[in-house]
């Protein structure tokens, strides 16, 4: 229990719940975020200035904050059953959500205005415009913030090992303890954590070459 | 059961939390500045482990730096107090942030500055400080101003390293009372008026700045 060998093996055990929250996690957000960018620019003004509340909350409390939150507050409220998983998924997909609603609603802003005008011109719908003309290009302009928001998330999943979820954190926490080689077991835990983000900026990077459309998007200046 | 009750069983913590941003605040932008020069301007040497410093210190969960700081540095014989160890952890993430910001306003200075500046006989050390970084500063604000927002809310984790922070006061209150929704809600709140004040603060500097600085319209 006390090579670096045996420790690798208790780590890597952790690491498919961390990838499952890291996954349930920016899944969440990215489902959520998406409308959420839409409705932040095309949203009538009541669900805006709900937005914004929302907004001020997810990106004003710390992430440990929102986990306790949801993890003790309402899942000890009488009658809710919350597992600590679903609490972190929720905890991070939700702050995930109004990250992400920002990025798409930023990137909506990057697409020239004509380009509506044109396409409800030609007698797309709102819907179908956006559907059609406007996300396929915005959400190309959000590609490199979503990498980093994959980096921001894939760290905070280490955060849910204070609930009780079994990731790589809590398993390093317990090697730390029992195999008394504290140092090595952090180190090994901090290397795998750096593999797991420049693996991601790296799928990230190849994502934006793979979706590239020449003449639009940087190599073009956004089109405007 | 008053909710702002629980507000004076907090003040020592938020107190713990604000004197703990008090000192790794300008340690992380210190850090930053002098990093993101050195990967600007360094020789090569110096340039790759200020490059490897910025990759690992922002690839790796922030819980796991304090725990290397605050739990494995003292087998090598460095014993860090709870206080040093946090300031220690926040200000080196954050300075790995703030250098990246500072390095890409660095880069987006014409060359010609210091060009010119060493044609009217500057040293480059000079040039740097009187002529570069003072732009470069005011670029990097919105990048550094965000950095530091995220260092409000990290700031809760010193609790990990036993500290009695905010975060830490919330938990110890809401073990004692069970009222552990409330707590936490006006816990995350003091934080949300912290984010707050300081992005407010921030939007001032900014616009100063902006109207004061040469270049940034340019």
């Amino acid at each position: 229990m006390s090579d670096l060998g045996s420790i690798l093996a208790v780590l890597l055990d952790g690491l498919g719940t961390t990838c499952r929250l890291l996954v349930c996690s920016l899944g969440l957000g990215f489902v959520l975020g998406l409308p959420i960018g839409v409705l932040h620019v095309f949203g009538p003004a009541p669900v805006r200035v709900l937005l914004r509340g929302f907004d001020l909350v997810m990106r004003g409390f710390p992430a440990i904050v929102l986990l306790f939150l949801l993890y003790f507050g309402i899942g000890g409220l009488p009658g809710v059953r919350l597992g600590s998983f679903v609490a972190a998924a929720l905890a991070l997909g939700l702050r995930g959500a109004a990250y992400q609603g920002q990025l798409v609603r930023g990137a909506l802003g990057m697409v020239p205005p004509g380009q509506l005008d044109a396409a409800r011109a030609v007698g797309l719908s709102l819907a179908g415009a956006l559907r059609a003309v406007i996300l396929p290009q915005a959400l190309r302009f959000a590609l490199p913030a979503l990498g980093n928001e994959y980096s921001i998330v894939l760290k905070d999943t280490s955060l849910a090992f204070t609930v009780g979820v079994l990731e790589m954190m809590s398993r390093a926490k317990f090697l730390a303890v029992s195999s008394r080689r504290i140092a090595l077991v952090y180190g090994a835990v901090a290397i795998l954590y750096w593999v797991l983000t420049q693996a991601g900026l790296l799928g990230v990077r190849a994502l934006e070459r793979g979706t590239r459309i020449p003449g639009i998007g940087a190599d073009a200046g956004g089109g405007a | 059961m008053n909710w702002l009750e629980l507000l004076p069983e907090l003040l020592d913590g938020w107190g713990m939390t604000l004197r703990l941003l008090a000192v790794a605040m300008p340690l992380g932008l210190l850090l930053g500045a002098l990093i993101g020069t050195v990967r600007v301007y360094g020789p090569w040497p110096l340039r790759a482990a200020a490059g490897l410093y910025q990759s690992v210190l922002r690839g790796v969960p922030l819980v796991v730096q304090l725990f290397v700081l605050y739990y494995a540095l003292p087998r090598t014989g460095l014993l860090l107090t709870p206080f040093a160890a946090a300031i220690l952890g926040f200000g080196m993430c954050s300075g790995a942030y703030h250098s990246e910001y500072i390095r890409s306003a660095i880069s987006s200075i014409p060359r010609g500055q210091m060009e010119a500046a060493r044609a009217v006989g500057m040293s480059r050390g000079q040039a740097v400080r009187a002529i570069i970084l003072p732009q470069a500063l005011r670029r990097a604000v919105p990048g550094c101003g965000n950095e530091l927002v995220y260092l409000v809310k990290y700031s809760s984790l010193a609790y990990l390293v036993t500290l009695v922070d905010l975060m830490g006061a919330g938990r110890i209150e809401a073990n004692a009372s069970f009222r552990f929704f409330e707590t936490f809600l006006v816990v995350g709140t003091i934080y949300l008026v912290m984010v707050s004040i300081l992005r407010a603060a921030l939007h001032v500097l900014q616009r100063a700045w902006r109207r004061s600085s040469v270049g940034l319209g340019a």
